[in-house]
C-alpha cells in the first residue's frame, strides 16, 4: 500500500513539473501531498513556506539560486531540529 | 535522535531527482516541486518531534516486582503497564529498562497492555530499574526516547552464598538468616517480598515490614529432601496462555535455584517428548544451573513415541504368572511371557536409555517432573517414570493444578 502510494506521488510530481506555471504547480503540489498524507494536522504550516518558495523561484527567475537559499534554510532547519531533539532526550533522561 | 522511514528516504531521493532535473532543463516547476518536497520533510520532522514529545510528557508507568529483597542469581517477575497519550497516526511501544545489574529483556509493550518479563539479579546490592524506552513511529520519521524518570521500585539483592537479614541501612538488630545446616532440614528464607491478599499473615516478617514500612512476607525454600533430579518437559508449543510458560519457567528456576541453595546441589535434565535438549548432573553451581535453563521456549519434538510404553513397561508385562487354571492357559502364558520378553529385550528404546544413562550419572534418589502436561502422547513421561522406578527413585510431578496423574508417579503437586 505504502509503495502503491509512493508511486502516485511520484505521478503526481511530474504533473507538478509537466504544468509549468508556477501559481499551478504550488496548488497541484498542495493537492497531492495533501492528498499523500493520511492525517492533515498542521499542514496549514507547510502551505506558507512552500508558497514562499514559489515566490523567491519566481522573484528571481532562475532556479540555481532558490535552490541554494532553500539548502541553506533546509541546514538551518535541521539543525533547529537536531536542538529541539537533543533537549526533549536530556529532558526525558532526567538530566535537564 | 529521529531516523527516516523508507518513505521519507524515497521522498527525499525523490526530491534530489526532481533538484538535479531542474538544474538540468532550468526548470522553475522542477525546482518548485523539489524544494517544496524538502520543506514537506522538515515539518514532517518538525511535527514528529512535537507528536514525540507530547507522547513523552503524558507517559506514566506503573511498575510491580514479585520480590525487591532477593538473592543474588533469584528471579524476580516484573509487570510494567505504561500509558500515554498517542498522537493520531503515531504508533507507539514502551520497553521497559531492567537494572544494569540484571539478566533478562523486557519485550516491547503498546500504551494500556501490562507486560511481564523476569529478570536475574546477578550483582550485589541496592539497584533500580533504567527507566522506559519510548519507541515511536509515523509514517515518515522513528526514534527511541529514553525516559529515566520511571526506574522505582528499588530491588535489594543479597549476595549469593550469604546470609540475608533483611535490615536496612543503620540498623542494629534483627533476625539473622544463617547457612548452617541443621540435623533435621527445616526452612530456610529464599528472600521476602510485599504482602498480597491472600499470603499467609504468619509469614509476615515484622521487623521487615517495620523498616520498610510496608508489609513483607518472608518466602521459605520449603521442605525438602535429597539432591534431587530436576526433570523439565518442554511443552511442544506455547499455546493460547504464554503466561502459563512464564510461570512454568519461573516454578523450574525457582527449584533448581531452591535445591542448589539449600542443599548439596541438583542435576537437569531438560526433554522436549522423547528427545533430550539439555542434562546436567550434579552441579552446584547456579550459573551453571541457570545457564543450562536459560532460552528455554517450547520445541515441537522430531520424533513422537506414538505412546510407546517404553522397555521397563514392556518388563514388567512380561513378567505374567506362568501358571493358569488349566494347562492350555500354562501353555498361553508362557507363550505370551516369551512373547513379551522378547519384545522388552528388542525394543529399541532410545529413549527409555538416554534416561537410564542420565539416572546413572545423576545417582539421585528422587526425581521431580515439571510439566504443563499438554494434551497429546505424554508416553516419555511414563518412560520416564517406570524408569525411576525401576531405580527405586520417588517421582514426583509438579504440574498446572488439576492434571491427571500419570502412572509410576508417586506425588503430583501444583505448579
Amino acid at each position: 500500500m505504502t509503495d502503491r502510494r509512493f508511486l502516485l506521488l511520484c505521478a503526481g510530481e511530474v504533473l507538478v513539473v509537466a504544468v509549468g506555471n508556477l501559481a499551478a504547480a504550488l496548488i497541484l503540489q498542495v493537492i497531492v501531498l495533501g492528498a499523500y498524507l493520511g492525517d492533515r494536522r498542521g499542514y496549514w504550516a507547510f502551505i506558507p513556506a512552500a508558497a514562499l518558495f514559489a515566490a523567491v523561484i519566481a522573484v528571481f527567475g532562475t532556479v540555481l539560486l532558490p535552490l541554494l537559499g532553500l539548502a541553506a534554510a533546509l541546514g538551518c532547519g535541521y539543525a533547529l531540529l537536531t536542538l529541539y531533539d537533543y533537549r526533549l532526550t536530556t529532558w526525558a533522561g532526567g538530566e535537564a | 535522535m529521529i531516523r527516516p522511514t523508507r518513505t521519507s528516504s524515497g521522498i527525499a531521493a525523490l526530491a534530489l531527482a526532481l533538484a538535479v532535473t531542474a538544474l538540468l532543463i532550468t526548470n522553475p516547476a522542477a525546482a518548485f516541486a523539489a524544494g517544496s518536497l524538502a520543506l514537506f520533510l522538515l515539518w514532517r520532522g518538525w511535527r514528529f518531534e512535537q507528536d514525540l514529545a507530547s507522547a513523552a510528557a503524558s507517559l506514566t508507568v506503573d511498575r510491580e516486582v514479585d520480590r525487591t529483597i532477593l538473592r543474588q542469581g533469584t528471579a524476580a517477575t516484573v509487570r510494567v503497564r505504561a500509558d500515554c497519550a498517542v498522537p493520531p497516526g503515531m504508533e507507539v511501544r514502551v520497553r521497559d529498562l531492567p537494572p544494569a545489574v540484571a539478566a533478562g529483556d523486557a519485550p516491547p509493550s503498546p500504551p494500556g497492555k501490562t507486560a511481564t518479563y523476569t529478570i536475574r539479579l546477578m550483582a550485589p546490592g541496592e539497584t533500580s530499574f533504567g527507566g522506559v524506552v519510548l519507541e515511536a513511529a509515523d509514517a515518515f520519521f522513528a526514534a527511541s526516547l529514553l525516559c529515566r524518570r520511571f526506574g522505582g521500585p528499588e530491588i535489594r539483592v543479597f549476595p549469593a552464598g550469604a546470609a540475608g537479614d533483611g535490615r536496612g541501612r543503620g540498623a542494629g538488630s534483627g533476625d539473622t538468616e544463617v547457612e548452617r545446616r541443621a540435623a533435621l532440614a527445616g526452612q530456610g528464607i529464599l528472600g521476602f517480598r510485599p504482602y498480597q491478599t491472600g499470603d499467609d499473615p504468619g509469614l509476615i516478617d515484622w521487623k521487615v515490614t517495620a523498616r520498610r514500612d510496608a508489609l513483607y512476607v518472608r518466602q521459605p525454600t520449603g521442605l525438602e529432601g535429597g539432591a534431587p533430579l530436576i526433570a523439565v518437559d518442554l511443552p511442544p508449543r506455547a499455546g493460547d496462555d504464554p503466561a502459563a510458560f512464564a510461570r512454568f519457567s519461573m516454578a523450574v528456576s525457582g527449584a533448581v535455584e531452591g535445591a542448589i541453595n539449600s542443599r548439596d546441589g541438583c542435576s537437569l535434565l531438560v526433554i522436549a517428548g522423547p528427545e533430550i535438549v539439555r542434562f546436567l548432573p550434579r552441579t552446584m553451581e547456579i550459573r551453571e544451573a541457570l545457564a543450562a535453563l536459560g532460552g528455554l521456549a517450547p520445541i515441537e519434538p522430531r520424533a513422537p513415541l506414538y505412546r510407546s510404553p517404553g522397555p521397563a513397561v514392556l518388563a514388567a508385562r512380561a513378567r505374567v504368572p506362568r501358571r493358569g487354571a488349566g494347562e492350555e492357559e500354562t501353555a498361553y502364558l508362557a507363550r505370551l511371557s516369551g512373547a513379551l520378553s522378547a519384545f522388552a529385550a528388542e525394543s529399541p528404546a532410545p529413549f527409555a536409555a538416554a534416561v537410564r544413562a542420565a539416572f546413572g550419572r545423576a545417582e539421585v534418589q528422587e526425581v521431580r517432573i515439571y510439566s504443563l502436561l499438554p494434551p497429546g502422547d505424554k508416553s516419555h513421561l511414563v518412560q520416564l517414570a517406570r524408569e525411576a522406578k525401576v531405580r527405586g527413585m520417588r517421582v514426583v510431578l509438579r504440574a498446572p493444578a488439576g492434571s491427571p496423574a500419570l502412572p509410576g508417579v508417586d506425588t503430583v503437586e501444583a505448579i
